[in-house]
């Protein structure tokens, strides 16, 4: 048989219920704009069944469980692009700054170098003449000046990125404890069997700030959450954090530490990897080129000039100081005279010849590395760093669309709707009053029960 | 499917590529250049870098070019004072050559000769700019200097020694002849003549030979003087040949690296309408959502 105070009971779980959703919807509306939240549902089941004989009946609403929506695979695919597009970014910004030092503005090498064979003719119109001697020698200054501003500002660029690379590295590990510590607190609610969702959103969003720095990848296992880098250093395990620490080597440049092993080179994403790929690969390929191009050109115009004679008739010596082999020739370019009688412009001795300068100036249509002509090197050089910016760029953007798309679509699942918050709100709104008119209405018959023998 | 309800990480991607795209324009517009760092174009950056360098040297090639034709200008106008001043001494030598002539005439015209002689060895020593231009490459030496042990009575301190400067890709030119050459021509050459004339008249004897000795000194450097007149010509011409490829050069580099400016302001345009438009649309979304129309 069914009773009142069922009908009643039925009525106040409803109730409830309907408080306990309304509860999520203004949860929901609350953290509208918190980054990295899931928007949360509450789930309702039909209560289990009461039976009299022959007769069933449904026993009400149960509020299950209050769920968040989130996609596991899209998170982890939003943590990778997410270091894709952190690494090009390091590595687009830090190669916009090299660029101007290559960008055909007068002044820049390639200005000097045409500046300083263009004074070797004009000297050759009037070999003995002092101001156009001393105009090559000015000229000469002026290009290998900018041989060691440019291979100067580049080593200081470099040091700029190694400030860069320890300040990453601290963020890494304030946010590898911070992940390590909500672990510690999710297990502890797992065990006891609570909700942990708003810990889950708050780790997911400090996995895509770790994403950011390093690359990252994400192990679940039963006893909580492991993070190692995808060559598989690990950052966190469970509760329990790895920093990462930076140490200089010799040469003055800051190399990263995980428990004594150096993985500076093992890095593939985030913004450490970008700064680590400028700094490692891109800018000392730049240097490299620089010090070719400065060695050969010193060589070659040092031949040359020791082939003629000087004003005074004594044999040339070297033009330019004899660059060193290896690295370093472009840092210390430099001119070995300072006396402009000792331009070795003549060829056999006397003082208006101008024989030798055409072998100088010669050198501009002569390979001098390789089989290339300075000019041809050095234009090259401004391709190779247009290029890689370009080419950086152009990945960049791809890369930040993806991320984009991945983002719409995990806000498509995970996103607070207001439309849809305010339609649900207004459901769980008539839900309320209805069941609230059932209470009421089975109070009245009750009261019509307990008074019947009055009438 | 359901949609992102958030829709301003988009909305400020859209703004941000617009606005990036209105500076890009901009900057092209203002600057008048289409590749202003090496990353807007890494092959034009590239032909540029060539580019710049053969207009400098083009400019460098008119610059040396005008220096020279100066010195060949000068020397050209000197020659051209040493035939006239040997067009004097045939006429005197002439003059003496007339039987007539007494030894006080004759005198008289020993001792213009005499003056002309000494006009010419200062205007072999002629300088340009400090130079001596008739001294082969021994420029800072005076090449003609008086000396009695010599058949002409002048010495040549100079070389043989001849410049060449550059006026084009590949194109150079010779700028000097060396005096000996000039004036010291074997068997005779000016100074030798103009002496031999002299001591005929003194001893009034082989005038016409002395005569036949400066006509042909006279002959050499008019043939020699033909040479700079040639160069003088082809530095003309190679001028305005650079002037042309400067020309060529400039557009080349227009067409390269230069902006289009018709296509860079509908670029701004466009770009303004886009940003407008997203703008817009964002002012109009925003605004509503059910909860406006709950009372």
């Amino acid at each position: 048989m069914s009773n009142l105070t069922g009908a009643m009971s039925i009525a106040i779980g409803a109730l409830l219920t309907d408080q306990a959703a309304l509860q999520t919807t203004s949860n929901n509306i609350a953290n509208v704009n918190t980054p990295g939240y899931s928007r949360q549902r509450p789930i309702m089941v039909e209560a289990d069944p009461v039976v009299f004989g022959s007769l069933t009946f449904g026993n009400g609403v149960v509020l299950q469980k209050v769920e968040s929506l989130r996609d596991a695979i899209l998170e982890l695919r939003l943590h990778g692009e997410t270091q894709q597009q952190s690494r090009l970014d390091a590595v687009v910004s830090a190669m916009r700054q090299v660029e101007p030092m290559f960008s055909g503005s007068s002044g820049d090498i390639g200005d000097q170098l045409s500046k300083f064979f263009n004074s070797i003719q004009e000297l050759s119109t009037d070999p003995s003449s002092p101001a156009r001697r001393q105009g090559v020698l000015t000229a000469a200054n002026n290009l290998a000046n900018a041989f060691r501003t440019v291979s100067g500002n580049l080593q200081q660029q470099r040091n700029n990125l190694d400030l860069s690379v320890s300040q990453a590295a601290q963020q890494v590990n304030v946010v590898t404890k911070q992940i390590a510590k909500l672990n510690g607190q999710i297990t502890m609610m797992q065990n006891l069997h609570q909700d942990t969702s708003s810990f889950e959103d708050q780790r997911t969003v400090l996995i895509r700030q770790l994403s950011g720095l390093i690359d990252v990848s994400v192990i679940r296992s039963d006893n909580g959450l492991t993070l190692t880098t995808v060559s598989g250093t690990a950052l966190v395990a469970g509760d329990r954090n790895f920093d990462i620490g930076t140490q200089m080597d010799v040469s003055g440049v800051l190399h990263i530490f995980s428990q004594g092993a150096d993985i500076t080179g093992t890095l593939g994403g985030g913004e450490l990897a970008g700064l680590l790929a400028v700094r490692d690969q891109k800018i000392p390929g730049l240097l490299a080129d620089l010090d070719t191009l400065a060695a050969g050109l010193a060589n070659a115009l040092n031949t040359a000039h020791r082939s003629g004679f000087d004003l005074n008739g004594s044999g040339g010596g070297d033009l330019f100081v004899p660059p060193s082999a290896g690295p370093g020739a472009a840092a210390s370019f430099a001119v070995a005279i300072s006396d402009p009688s000792r331009l070795a412009a003549s060829s056999d001795g006397s003082p208006g010849s101008n024989g030798n300068l055409a072998a100088l100036a010669a050198v501009s249509d002569q390979p001098v590395v390789a089989g290339q002509t300075p000019r041809d090197i050095y234009a090259n050089l401004v391709f190779q760093v247009g290029n890689e910016v370009s080419n950086g760029l152009a990945e960049l953007n791809a890369s930040t669309l993806i991320l984009q798309q991945l983002q719409d679509q995990r806000g498509s699942i995970s996103g607070v709707s207001l439309d849809e918050e305010a339609a649900h709100m207004i459901e769980y709104q008539h839900a309320f009053a209805a069941a609230a008119r059932v209470v009421t209405t089975v109070s009245d018959m009750l009261d019509v029960a307990v008074n019947l023998g009055r009438y | 499917m359901r949609v992102n309800p958030n829709y301003t990480p988009g909305l400020l991607a859209a703004l941000a590529t617009t606005q990036k795209e209105e500076q890009k324009a901009l900057q092209e517009m203002s600057s008048g250049r289409r590749v202003n760092v090496p990353s807007d174009d890494p092959t034009a950056a590239a032909v540029l870098v060539g580019n710049h360098s053969r207009a400098d040297q083009a400019d460098q090639f008119l610059r040396s070019l005008s220096g020279i034709q100066a010195e060949l200008q000068t020397a050209d106008s000197t020659l051209n004072s040493v035939v006239l001043a040997l067009q004097r001494a045939i006429t005197l030598g002439v003059q003496g050559a007339n039987g007539t002539l007494s030894s006080a005439n004759r005198a008289s015209l020993v001792g213009e000769l005499q003056g002309l002689q000494q006009q010419l060895v200062s205007l072999a020593n002629t300088t340009f700019q400090g130079s001596f231009i008739f001294a082969g490459t021994e420029s800072r030496t005076q090449p003609f200097v008086a000396d009695a042990t010599q058949p002409s009575g002048v010495r040549y301190d100079g070389n043989t020694g001849v410049n060449s400067v550059a006026v084009g890709d590949g194109f150079n030119v010779q700028v000097n002849i060396p005096g000996s050459q000039l004036f010291m021509a074997a068997g005779g050459g000016v100074f030798q003549s103009i002496n031999g004339l002299i001591v005929a008249l003194q001893n009034d004897t082989g005038m016409d030979i002395a005569v036949a000795g400066v006509r042909q000194a006279f002959d050499q450097v008019t043939a020699q003087r033909v040479f700079y007149g040639n160069v003088l010509n082809q530095l003309t011409s190679q001028q305005t040949f650079l002037n042309n490829s400067k020309l060529a050069l400039n557009e080349q580099e227009n067409q390269i690296g230069g902006a289009d400016l018709a296509a860079a302001a509908s670029q701004l345009v466009n770009a303004e309408n886009a940003r407008n438009a997203a703008l817009a649309a964002a002012g109009r979304i925003s605004g509503s959502s059910l909860f406006d129309y709950l009372k």
